[in-house]
């Protein structure tokens, strides 16, 4: 296969792509700022504007009073006000927008803002939370078999509680929209999002102007992450409010430190676990509660916490299981999607029971992995019901064992420990299994528009994003492969509502499968329409035999009849002889996941329309005076069924793995007791650097595998590597583990920061 | 008033650029980044964080050396003030290549893979073109350290290191080497027609000093002034507390506090030489000097940071501190009326003050050999290796006798406390006792009486308690180990 790299590699590198700050815009345009509450929770008693709209150079200083439409724009529940109207709930709550004439204006008129608050006591922990009994939703269950029967029968039990941190997205780009009022209600909005359907829809409300007046554009985001699914609302929603009140071009960018402070986070998690196993390591049952921070406001959270209930078995097959899931409301930013939505906070729990069994039952963790896997025609039915088909987990456990060298590993991990005080080493295999589709049904849908021009190239507009994950290469690369024409023949047009209406979030890993197969229908009805004239013409020009409609073969650049292979046009000609011969060269095309459904009363279904697998073995080596860990190896088999582009899966693969591994270790959140983020710039928040990453990375796709019923047989790959980090936190888990050598179970949670090793390696000495 | 107040002269890419402050209603403590984002044709250089941490402003600065030869090397643009890249030529990647025109680091990013979602890339692809202009082949450890200030969220590095392998093959030969002599006339001319910068807008002031005589008087007569001797860390004042900063002398186009002297008992270096400059000078005499300025900031930081800021600025975790204490090093403070030299363990007084005067300024810092009996370590315990701000830091010192006696003994932390201090009582315990594993565990003891360190977004109090205990028990298991 021909290498082909990313379709906007050569802008990227050279610094000519184009984001929304780069957009050049006249003097004309205003710059957008928010005036933010100082603390998590209080009333406004009164506050005075006065001075700050004095100021010279401020355009509009506006509150709750002056929005046009509704105010509010939670994507799904509707619990959040656009500003804040008497009470604030969050620090970092939106109150005022400013709109001065450039950055120093609208700070000085941030300073010379009056408010007056009330304080109230604020809500800072899940446990705090719970206390209360501040559920945000009612709760879900998903329950399977018995866990009574099975726990009165147990040979073993194990209980305790996992504490899953959040994380911030960090996506270098900031949050940034840019808005031009029109005529009329008219208003183009530009926004770095990933779900310019919402923005529209958002925007339409806020302004109480109908969709039809709002057009969301987006060309490129640099980073997504989940970060920009429904928090890119947000800051679209106050720049178009500006707009449309100064009537005036508008920009808001959020700067790094605002960004962290007020935007969602992946949700942290406590989750309370108790198994039940035999003596060897077999599961019979567990009882999980989820309990999730949902911040102040639901978002996304009621989603991404069916996502962590759905993932809460991983690859194991547990005859009885039953998952609670509890979002609990708190004064902190509300939380929202992040790649692996939920899943990630799902599966640590099981991750943490199964290295558990292994510690108490002295056998090898990968082991007891291997004999609770999901079976391949027996033991392979989820908690929630669906089976799990063509199942990858016994292929790539096979072949990673093998190129991993994990049993002779495992040994000289063994045999350093036992010779050295201050440094241990560990090791850990784990599985993924991660579901595709949005567990929303009606959210798998997608659409496409394709324009052939007739010079013979062509046009694509689809419904998904481009966030850096080579959205639009595959997309170019399946309508050149389905019109069998050259890759630079087209184009993928950025993403606009005005083109592609009634779109889905670029979300769910799901961008290729449903914008690929959305694209494959218009350029099927395209071949179809130019196939009916092009057999036409040859029967016109050839007496002897007939060209059949579907015989027509597009290859090559070429269109032909494949019954006399001599009857041949080239692309460019079809399409100007179909021009000329008056067929319509446009088309949409649509798509619709089969067979994907889940009843959340009874908690069960086939949510999922196929399951994406993947392994790895990390190895780490732990200075135990000082907590740093040493990243060794890691080793990675994925499974993509057959890749579009195997150098932008591998890149999915990689990224996601070591932003993984950036979850599990470095990234940490903390507050102060007034609810303040103390984290709130790279400075003190730490996403992996170059010296992060493993010093031997071996990224293998898994091969021979492809995947029934999707575009070209490909499968999603955004989000289900970033679980592949379990195996670095278990492998530090080992590590510490082999300080009392493995005889006593260590205090661990995630984030697994130096200063959380070193409190487990002390109390584990001190035991 | 002499017709070239106000003014700033350097080189965008190959072109000439003047900028009157007061004419252009430009602020002089407008970064550079800043600077270059309002220009239309330099979109390409952005904002990730604005305080350094991120690399995705990064450009490229060339400079000549005193034997006229030009030095590429990478800057993060957010932490820079306009008027102190006077007289130098600054590189954006739009001047390293255009789509249709791809310089090799740009081409090799590409071809590997090496960008996802593109934000971090010009910054990368800036870095990487100082590599490949300053190194042949380099190796990965080079690679990986050039690269350490820049930040991706996307792809895992692993394609990013590839393109460096790749490119950096040519002897630095692109089409910036045809240009070098001329580069060095032009910046040359521009320095003689205006050698120090003054700057006086409505409401600040902003002085540019090619003298250390110069920045004395100025210093005299703006007491209160701001230093900036690198200003990675005064430039947060004004990217992210947003404050207008009235006054400042900025020391970086002073050429003579860029020295390094080897001297037959000691090393002395210049308050203005850069830190990375220094790392490279003291790999072999200061190796625990080397090891901490090794993870220190990033190359872009490093590049940028200085011995007088760092000292200057007292901060109760400055990576530099400790491990000079260790060393014993002294510090040379000078003022119009003469110099003084000052024990860098006396130096700082409480948190942020330290003995320095108003009029004074550090010139030199004198760091004395050591004796090849004697043990120096430093230790950085931080969240994450490199590009991070220490949690606990320390620079220890031992002497002990052929009986294994401590003679001397200095163990000085960063992060304990209000300043870098030392454990005094660890320190008087383990004088003139047997240096075993049975009396550092004793002393480790002390060393938690010593201190009542914070909590706050690096660890909580309990961790750094640990933190300092154990890097004692480390220091011990190394030395005996050496």
């Amino acid at each position: 296969m021909k290498k082909i790299v990313h379709e906007s590699a050569k802008y990227h590198v050279t610094g000519e792509a184009v984001y929304i700050d780069d957009m050049l815009v006249n003097e004309q345009c205003l710059h957008g700022v928010l005036y933010t509450s100082p603390i998590a929770h209080g009333k406004i008693k009164s506050y005075d504007l006065s001075a700050a709209k004095a100021l010279s150079g401020i355009h509009a200083i506006l509150t709750y009073k002056d929005i046009p439409g509704h105010n509010q724009m939670g994507p799904i529940f509707h619990d959040e006000v656009v500003l804040a109207e008497d009470k604030v709930e969050f620090i970092g709550q939106a109150i005022f927008l400013i709109a001065a004439e450039n950055e120093e204006i609208a700070e000085e008129a941030k300073r010379l803002i009056k408010i007056e608050f009330e304080e109230l006591e604020p809500v800072l922990t899940i446990e705090k939370s719970m206390e209360l009994g501040n559920l945000i939703q009612p709760p879900r269950k998903i329950e399977t078999g018995n866990i009574e029967e099975a726990f009165k029968s147990a040979k073993n039990i194990i209980e305790d509680i996992l504490y899953v941190g959040g994380q911030e997205h960090w996506y270098l780009e900031t949050q940034t929209a840019l808005c031009f009022p029109g005529e009329g209600q008219e208003i183009k909005v530009y926004s770095s999002t990933q779900n310019p359907s919402e923005i529209q829809a958002i925007v339409s409300e806020v302004l109480g102007i109908s969709k039809m007046q709002v057009e969301v554009d987006m060309r490129r985001m640099g980073g997504g992450f989940g970060g920009k699914e429904s928090e890119a609302n947000h800051i679209a929603a106050w720049t178009a409010i500006l707009a449309v009140n100064t009537k005036r071009p508008v920009k808001m960018r959020f700067f790094r430190d605002e960004d962290q402070k007020i935007t969602g986070k992946r949700h942290r998690f406590l989750l309370k676990y108790k198994a039940a196993f035999d003596n060897d390591g077999i599961i019979s049952a567990i009882d999980v509660e989820q309990s999730t921070d949902a911040g102040w406001a639901t978002d996304l959270t009621m989603s991404i916490l069916e996502r962590a209930m759905m993932h809460a078995e991983n690859s194991y097959y547990i005859p009885n299981m039953r998952i609670i899931g509890n979002a609990w409301r708190t004064n902190l930013p509300s939380n929202t999607a992040y790649r692996g939505f939920g899943g990630p906070q799902g599966m640590a729990g099981m991750e943490t029971i199964i290295d558990r069994i292994a510690r108490k039952l002295k056998i090898d963790a990968a082991e007891i992995r291997f004999r609770n896997f999901m079976g391949m025609e027996e033991r392979n039915t989820t908690p929630y019901g669906q089976k799990v088909e063509n199942n990858r987990l016994f292929m790539l456990w096979e072949q990673i064992r093998k190129t991993s060298d994990y049993q002779n590993r495992r040994k000289k991990v063994d045999e350093f420990n036992a010779k050295n005080e201050f440094v241990k080493r560990g090791l850990a295999l784990t599985p993924i299994k991660f579901g595709i589709s949005f567990t929303t049904s009606f959210l798998n849908q997608a659409g496409a528009l394709v324009h052939v021009y007739n010079d013979g190239t062509v046009l694509v507009s689809h419904g998904g994003t481009e966030m850096g994950q080579g959205l639009n290469t595959k997309i170019k690369q399946v309508a050149a492969l389905e019109f069998g024409i050259d890759y630079d023949k087209v184009r993928v047009n950025s993403t606009n509502t005005a083109r592609v209406p009634n779109t889905s979030p670029t979300a769910a890993s799901s961008g290729t499968d449903m914008n690929g197969m959305a694209v494959k229908n218009a350029v099927d009805i395209l071949k179809s329409r130019i196939s009916e004239f092009i057999a036409k013409k040859f029967n016109i020009e050839n007496a002897d035999s007939k060209s059949k409609i579907e015989n027509i073969v597009f290859e090559n650049d070429t269109v032909f009849d494949i019954q006399n292979t001599n009857r041949r046009i080239s692309f460019k000609d079809a399409v100007s002889a179909s021009y000329l011969g008056r067929v319509s060269l446009s088309s949409t095309g649509f798509y619709k996941t089969p067979g994907v459904h889940f009843d959340r009363a009874k908690g069960t279904g086939n949510p999922f329309f196929y399951f994406a697998f993947g392994m790895s073995v990390s190895e780490i080596e732990l200075d135990v005076l000082t907590g740093r860990t040493k990243f060794l190896r890691a080793d990675i088999l994925h499974d993509v069924g057959e890749s579009i582009n195997p150098d932008i899966d591998k890149g999915q693969v990689e990224g996601a793995f070591i932003q993984g591994v950036g979850w599990v270790t470095t990234e940490e959140m903390k507050y102060d007791g007034k609810g303040n983020l103390l984290n709130h710039s790279p400075d003190t928040y730490k996403i992996p650097s170059i010296q992060d990453i493993p010093e031997i990375f071996n990224v293998n796709l898994l091969q021979n595998a492809p995947n029934p019923n999707t575009i070209r047989r490909s499968k999603a790959v955004g989000e289900p590597p970033f679980m592949l980090a379990f195996s670095t936190w278990l492998a530090i888990k080992d590590a510490i583990s082999a300080v009392t050598n493995h005889e006593i179970e260590p205090e661990f949670r995630i984030p697994a920061t130096n200063e959380n090793i070193l409190l487990a390696i002390e109390k584990i000495k001190r035991f | 008033m002499s017709k070239n107040e106000n003014i700033v002269k350097f080189m965008l890419d190959n072109k000439v650029v003047e900028i009157d402050f007061e004419k252009d209603n430009i602020s002089p403590t407008t970064t550079v980044l800043k600077y270059l984002r309002k220009t239309p044709e330099h979109k390409g250089v952005k904002e990730g964080c604005g305080e350094g941490d991120c690399g995705a402003c990064t450009v490229v600065i060339a400079d000549y050396d005193s034997h006229s030869k030009l030095h590429y090397k990478a800057y993060t643009s957010c932490l820079i003030f306009l008027p102190s890249i006077h007289g130098k030529q600054i590189i954006t990647v739009e001047g390293v290549g255009s789509s249709d025109n791809m310089h090799p680091v740009q081409s090799a990013l590409v071809e590997t893979d090496g960008s996802q979602c593109g934000y971090c890339t010009p910054g990368f692809t800036m870095s990487m073109f100082a590599l490949y202009k300053e190194y042949q082949k380099p190796s990965k450890d080079v690679i990986l350290d050039a690269l350490t200030g820049n930040l991706c969220r996307c792809t895992g590095y692993r394609p990013i290191i590839e393109a460096a392998e790749k490119s950096c093959v040519r002897n630095g030969k692109d089409h910036f080497s045809d240009n070098e002599n001329a580069t060095v006339e032009t910046l040359k001319k521009i320095r003689k027609e205006i050698p120090s910068v003054k700057i006086e807008t409505k409401k600040q002031k902003y002085f540019l000093p090619a003298t250390v005589k110069e920045a004395l008087e100025l210093k005299m007569k703006y007491p209160k002034a701001i230093i900036i001797n690198g200003g990675t860390d005064v430039a947060l004042r004004v990217t992210k507390k947003k404050e207008l900063l009235s006054e400042i002398i900025d020391l970086t186009g002073i050429l003579e506090l860029k020295y390094a002297k080897d001297e037959q008992n000691q090393m002395v270096f210049g308050s203005g030489i850069c830190l990375e400059d220094v790392r490279v000078i003291v790999k072999n005499e200061f190796s625990a000097l080397y090891d901490m300025l090794s993870i220190f900031g990033s190359k872009q930081v490093r590049n940028r940071a200085t011995f007088g800021g760092s000292l200057g600025s007292a901060s109760p975790i400055g990576d530099t501190a400790p491990v000079l204490m260790a060393y014993d090093a002294i510090l040379v403070l000078e003022s119009l009326q003469g110099t003084r030299e000052i024990q860098s363990r006396e130096f700082v007084t409480g948190y942020r003050q330290t003995q320095m005067k108003e009029n004074e300024l550090i010139v030199a810092v004198k760091i004395p050999k050591i004796d090849k009996s004697e043990i120096v370590k430093s230790y950085k315990i931080s969240k994450r290796k490199d590009l991070d701000i220490s949690t606990v830091s320390s620079g220890f010192r031992l002497k002990k006798s052929a009986k294994n006696i401590v003679e001397e003994i200095c163990l000085v932390y960063g992060g304990m406390a209000a300043t870098t201090s030392r454990s005094k009582q660890a320190e008087a315990f383990l004088l003139g006792k047997e240096w075993t594993r049975e009396n550092i565990e004793k002393a480790m003891k002390l060393v938690d009486e010593d201190f009542t360190p914070i909590s706050d977004a690096r660890s909580g109090a309990e961790a750094r308690k640990i933190m300092a205990r154990n890097l004692l028990l480390k220091f011990y298991n190394d030395s005996i180990c050496n």
